[in-house]
């Protein structure tokens, strides 16, 4: 008996995260988890300050967001959705803050208001498994082809906060026929991005459109049998903001945890982890640059109006 | 006896506050809009084409699953209980592996091995076919019923082993032939204990969330437990129609409990006399030796072999893409489970601490609640054992998401939301009535006249209870600490509702890696948890039985 009391108590002494004299930050962020973990480990390492994370996709984000309303948590928050940024910046939740190294920014990737800060990117893009397809470069209405037939998949849009802005920015751009045509050709929704990834990997599916690049860059690296281009008619890329909270319970750590994600050191391991890098000067060659990249012209307050609906329109076109 | 009654009124308010409250508070959630009554939008939420709609398929999938379960169930029941294959108890041991399973890691393994290009067409492309079939309700009925089936299976063994063999002999002589002595005689007989375990059952199927989760999410197949899941965790939050559906299913589940009740009362029968009620087995002929034998390995194969395989296989795999290819396989995942981040190591330990610390404290206020229930009136008897054991009739969802809702309500005086530690009280809660029933049930076995010398001989009540009680009941303890212990451990519900930021359990941390990281790494999780459920199980049980020599 005593025993276990004494296991008890040694395991709850690893579990209680006493804090630290320097206080804590609240981070809630998306995927990758591995980039998360690090960029949690070395602002830790370097200020001394306590980072606690949430790891989940931008819906379950703002899903914990709203459960937490009436008692808030969160310092920062990341999502994966520039438009889902600007609609928290809308309903005025978010703290304005110039940070450090804003001036080496990407143009446009901070908010007029200076409250989001693109401090990383994604692009979504055709990912293909070269098993099946040795050679792809359709653009995204030939795949309506027959020969594509029951061969498509899409990740999620109401989970996956990249693929969410790419329907809004085509949609807004081009209408909705293309996406119509797809679904009608058996588009698939296996779900967030790495299990949209997996169906595209293990060749349950032969094409993923609207994939988010840095996933597939990973796998790629792996060994994976996959391939990725952006249809030249052109994609969405997308910048990742990073927000500070007006509810912020430890307002001057969320700052300094802004701070640190412009910092050069953040964004070599935005880079490692095959993001686009927030700042102009950060040097990368592990991917496609931000300027091969053909993009679509994004309205994002037009785009931010229709996203919700646009994400959720895609989900009842490809139910079965 | 003043005492006794005060003692025995403030656990009724201990367990109102822990069981009862939660669960008003989901009602109040259904029913309060704006601080004001009414009920509109409720019956708007249950009306709502798409719920009404899911509502059915909820049903419908019950209905299913107790079909096939029973298709699978009776069958092996008779040949384990009458034939000269019962005297094989181990077979008793593997039909419990399926129901020891995690229902979420077992549809795991089977989306792997049945999907597009997955195990099942890289071994045998020609069954392709197949896959299209399985990813509809057939696969998720056949999913669900082979997790449940044991259930139904052990209960219809225990009633037709009380059948005795005199009896169908009688018949037997009477000039009866088989398919008339099992018609006449066996079926009327066993109707009742069938209809028990039939919406047993069915309960247990309609509350399942793990199942549905995973299986049912992949082919767009929701269910209450689903729907519930979704309107209380993803943006837009919807908790009052999360807690309207949480009321119907309620209602539906209090029904079937109200039924199963009168079933009891009305058809069961006596069969247990004194007198000499031996069952002889039926020695089978040949074929149907052969077919008995059969039938026992495809269940074996598809409710055991399949899941685990594929699981298996799956962690073992290194680079997705290429599939079950030589020297496409390797241990890594297991590796990165520990080393690559901190997050598969704290799970671990997280899983391990709640499984711990709700066992104990599940098993301390059990064993409470039993010992308080016998010691004072009858009418406090009944109310007390009603509220403990309510939580096991309830799905476990509706419960989590009324602590979910009661502490968010009480957070200023009790600040619990968010933490770990509402975690264990939800855990806690929900296994109560493990340890109530097992510490019940050992209770009855110790003879008044015991307790009596005790107090006779001098002993105060406490020394009584220490020393003779306790003693005695310590074997309940156990095993509802062992099974609490084992279920907790891999719990998903709970967690997947109400974890803090920062807490994965083992659980969510397979959820995680199967829908958005890496499927090897997820599956060697799952691995690691079977075997330690598996491990542990068969450590304690050796303890136990140690103790009780």
């Amino acid at each position: 008996m005593k025993k276990t009391l004494i296991v008890l108590i040694m395991l709850l002494s690893v579990l209680s995260l006493s804090a630290s004299d320097k206080g804590i930050v609240t981070v809630y962020m998306p995927s990758p988890a591995g980039l998360a973990n690090k960029l949690a480990a070395d602002f830790e390492a370097k200020t001394g300050i306590e980072v606690r994370t949430f790891q989940g996709t931008t819906g379950e984000i703002l899903a914990r967001l709203e459960t937490e309303k009436a008692n808030p948590v969160a310092d920062v928050v990341i999502l994966a959705s520039w438009s889902d940024g600007l609609s928290m910046k809308n309903s005025g939740q978010l703290e304005s803050y110039v940070p450090a190294n804003a001036d080496k920014m990407v143009p446009g990737w901070i908010d007029s208001d200076s409250t989001l800060f693109g401090y990383s990117a994604s692009a979504v893009g055709v990912i293909y498994n070269t098993l099946i397809y040795p050679e792809l470069s359709a653009d995204w209405q030939e795949l309506a082809d027959s020969q594509y037939r029951n061969d498509i998949a899409i990740p999620d849009p109401e989970l996956s906060g990249a693929c969410k802005d790419f329907v809004a920015g085509y949609v807004n751009a081009f209408g909705w026929d293309t996406f119509e045509a797809l679904a009608d050709n058996g588009m698939i929704v296996p779900g967030a991005n790495k299990a949209a990834l997996e169906a595209v990997t293990t060749g349950e599916v032969g094409i993923l459109i609207a994939g988010v690049d840095y996933n597939a860059y990973s796998s790629m690296a792996d060994g994976e049998p996959l391939a990725i281009y952006y249809p030249a008619s052109g994609t969405v890329v997308n910048p990742r903001p990073a927000m500070i909270m007006k509810t912020a319970p430890d307002m001057d750590n969320a700052k300094a945890f802004i701070d640190y994600l412009l910092s050069e050191d953040a964004q070599k391991m935005v880079t490692d982890a095959y993001l686009l890098p927030g700042r102009t000067d950060i040097e990368y060659s592990n991917r496609s640059t931000l300027a091969e990249i053909p993009q679509i012209e994004c309205d994002w307050d037009a785009m931010m109006a229709i996203s919700s609906d646009s994400a959720a329109r895609i989900n009842e076109l490809c139910e079965r | 006896m003043n005492g006794k009654k005060t003692i025995a009124f403030l656990l009724i308010t201990a367990l109102v506050f822990l069981i009862i409250c939660p669960l008003l508070s989901i009602f109040a959630e259904a029913v309060f809009q704006n601080g004001r009554f009414s009920l509109s939008s409720a019956i708007a939420t249950i009306t709502e084409n798409e719920n009404a709609k899911m509502i059915g398929s909820s049903l419908l999938l019950g209905i299913l699953v107790v079909i096939v379960s029973s298709a699978i169930a009776l069958p092996l029941a008779y040949i384990f209980s009458r034939t000269s294959l019962a005297r094989y108890h181990f077979f008793d041991i593997i039909f419990m592996i399926p129901f020891m399973t995690p229902p979420y890691i077992a549809s795991m393994g089977w989306i792997l091995f049945m999907q597009k290009r997955g195990l099942m067409q890289q071994l045998f492309p020609d069954l392709a076919f197949i896959s299209d079939w399985f990813f509809s309700l057939a696969g998720l009925v056949l999913v669900m019923s082979f997790h449940v089936f044991p259930f139904m299976m052990t209960m219809m063994k225990n009633a037709m082993l009380s059948v005795p063999s005199s009896l169908d002999e009688a018949g037997a002589v009477l000039g009866a032939p088989f398919r008339v002595r099992i018609r006449k005689l066996f079926m009327p007989l066993l109707t009742g204990n069938y209809a028990i375990g039939a919406l047993l059952v069915f309960v247990k199927t309609i509350s399942e969330y793990g199942t549905p989760s995973t299986l049912g999410r992949r082919i767009g197949f929701s269910v209450f437990t689903t729907d519930i899941h979704r309107y209380a965790t993803v943006a837009p939050i919807e908790f009052g129609k999360s807690a309207s559906l949480a009321s119907v299913l309620v209602g539906i589940c209090l029904m079937i409990w109200l039924l199963q009740n009168y079933i009891t009362m009305r058809r069961t029968y006596s069969l247990v006399g004194g007198k000499g009620s031996a069952v002889r087995y039926r020695k089978l002929s040949r074929p149907a030796l052969v077919a008995a034998i059969a039938f026992i390995a495809i269940v074996v194969f598809f409710s055991m072999l399949i899941p685990l395989f594929s699981v298996t296989i799956s962690s073992l795999i290194k680079l997705r893409g290429y599939g079950m290819r030589s020297g496409n396989y390797t241990t890594a995942n297991y590796i990165k489970v520990f080393t690559e981040d901190t997050q598969g190591i704290n799970a671990l330990l997280v899983s391990i601490f709640l499984a711990v610390s709700s066992a104990t404290i599940a098993a301390m206020l059990g064993t409470i609640v039993v010992t308080i229930s016998r010691n004072c009136g009858k009418k406090m008897k009944k109310t007390i054992e009603g509220i403990a054991l309510l939580p096991e009739m309830l799905p476990s969802i509706v419960l989590v998401l009324g602590i979910m809702l009661f502490y968010n309500s009480i957070y200023k005086a009790i600040p619990i939301y968010g933490t770990i530690w509402i975690m264990v009280l939800s855990y806690v809660v929900l296994f109560l009535p493990y340890t109530v029933q097992y510490v019940t049930s050992s209770y009855s076995q110790i003879s008044p006249s015991l307790v009596a010398a005790g107090r006779i001989s001098g002993g105060s009540p406490s020394y009584v209870f220490l020393h003779i009680t306790l003693p005695l009941i310590s074997r309940g303890i156990m095993s509802g600490w062992m099974m609490t212990f084992i279920i907790a451990f891999r719990e998903l519900v709970t967690p997947s509702l109400i974890a803090p930021t920062n807490t994965l359990t083992v659980s969510t941390y397979i959820n995680r890696q199967f829908e958005q990281g890496s499927v090897g790494k997820g599956m060697a999780m799952a691995v690691i948890c079977i075997l330690f459920s598996t491990v542990s199980l068969l450590i304690l049980n050796k303890a136990i039985l140690r103790e009780k020599r």
